[in-house]
């Protein structure tokens, strides 16, 4: 069962890698009215231009991958050698998440529950975690899934699960909000079996009881999963075949 | 002192606030800004090596000679991501010496993940974002094979990095186990998964 210590640590991990930021915000105060607004105006600027940035890069990198395949699709036709290669290529992009897939599943729903406005009650259990989101992905695994998607976002080797204040991010600094919808391409009767079985994810069913914190799963027919959309690149890892 | 009064505002702040952006406290805006920054330092870097790529594929089709080798590096990339080439480079071992959850394993790797972890094996398995950690009593299972402690976690990144990431799911884990983390200028992860076929999904959206 999941306790909320882990939680904890890796809010630090977010908090401390920036802490210099954050106690910078502090160290300022206190300021006059007019600052304080304009700082806080200045950040929000700030984050929808890198936020606008962040799209515009995704784009670019969207269309450079685009642009490669076209030309790959050019060198495959005028040898086999690159036709086989770039057969490959495309069976591997499958593989890491490059391509939309679609077919049977589940989507799962889950939303933050209700504040129990209780000040004995610090456990912040009515809230859905990073961790909530991790646990789950990890069972669909385990129980089959060939492909996840949060909220769109395609679960690949490089994702993981960041907090960013009170920002769930993923790939790529993605943020996530409530309600999260999970959908995992599978065995619909695997992947529900495995939801169902009691010995799982006990600590986020027992807070959907206990706070009103929606969890519900249902299965369908021909789901969709986007691709990723970005590149992986290796910077340390040498690959030895 | 100020972590922990930092943690306490995040989790507060969680549980006051809307996610909108208008309704966040700076702090949350702070971090978020630093975690666009370095999300967008990253995708500048994916589009460099596409562009990489592409200038390789059109220079071999201008000259006729169908240069293979673009692709070819493409395809490694791929298959070492997908966990079906063993890599090698600078890392971590990360030792842990006594019993632990498998989501105490799982939060370690997300934290490596995030800090640009590239690859990485615990206990002769290789793990990738498809790898099935499991809990049975106080045995880990991964990918269905059981394994026990000691658990000896080998990662490749940026070990300065991996090491910060490390060093946080360390000091949760050594109030009751042993953790040491070693610095490795080459580590060799020669673990491998097999492709598994998709069965349910077919391409397109």
């Amino acid at each position: 069962m999941r306790v909320r210590v882990p939680l904890v640590v890796s809010v630090c991990l977010a908090t401390f890698l920036v802490s210099a930021l954050a106690a910078a915000q502090f160290r300022s105060q206190p300021l006059p009215p007019s600052n304080r607004v304009a700082r806080n105006e200045a950040l929000r600027t700030s984050v929808n231009d890198l936020e606008a940035e962040n799209r515009h890069l995704r784009d670019r990198v969207g269309s450079l991958q685009a642009a490669i395949r076209q030309l790959e699709d050019q060198s495959a036709q005028r040898s086999s050698a690159a036709q086989r290669l770039t057969d490959l290529v495309a069976g591997q992009k499958v593989t890491v998440g490059l391509v939309p897939l679609h077919g049977p599943g589940l989507t799962i729903s889950l939303h933050d529950g209700r504040n129990p406005n209780d000040p004995a009650d610090r456990s912040l259990g009515w809230i859905v975690h990073y961790q909530d989101l991790q646990d789950i992905v990890n069972l669909l695994w385990a129980t089959g899934a060939e492909a996840i998607t949060i909220n769109q976002q395609r679960v690949v080797p490089t994702t993981s699960f960041f907090y960013a204040g009170v920002n769930i991010l993923i790939n790529n600094a993605n943020r996530l909000s409530s309600p999260y919808l999970i959908t995992a391409l599978g065995d619909p009767p695997s992947l529900i079996a495995g939801l169902n079985d009691p010995n799982q994810l006990t600590e986020l069913k027992s807070r959907s009881r206990n706070y009103d914190l929606g969890l519900s799963w249902r299965r369908g027919s021909r789901l969709t999963t986007p691709a990723y959309d970005a590149t992986f690149v290796l910077k340390n890892a040498q690959p030895t075949s | 002192m100020l972590l922990g009064f930092l943690v306490v505002v995040q989790l507060r702040s969680q549980a006051l606030v809307a996610r909108s952006l208008a309704n966040q406290d700076n702090t949350s805006i702070a971090l978020l800004i630093n975690d666009l920054n370095h999300a967008n330092g990253q995708l500048l870097q994916q589009s460099l090596a596409l562009v990489e790529r592409q200038r390789a594929l059109q220079q071999g089709l201008l000259t006729g000679s169908t240069d293979t080798l673009a692709i070819e590096k493409e395809l490694t990339i791929l298959r070492a991501v997908a966990g079906l080439l063993p890599v090698h480079g600078p890392g971590l071992e990360i030792r842990i010496e006594g019993p632990v959850m498998d989501f105490e394993i799982q939060d370690a790797l997300n934290n490596l993940r995030n800090a640009g972890a590239e690859a990485a094996a615990l206990n002769g398995y290789r793990i990738v974002d498809g790898t099935p950690i499991i809990s049975h009593g106080t045995a880990l299972q991964v990918a269905g094979h059981p394994v026990s402690s000691p658990y000896v976690l080998r990662v490749v990144g940026d070990p300065e990095q991996l090491e910060s990431a490390a060093d946080i799911s360390a000091s949760s884990l050594q109030t009751r186990v042993q953790v040491t983390i070693t610095r490795r200028s080459d580590l060799a992860i020669t673990e491998v998964v097999q492709p598994r076929p998709l069965v349910y999904s077919q391409l397109g959206s």
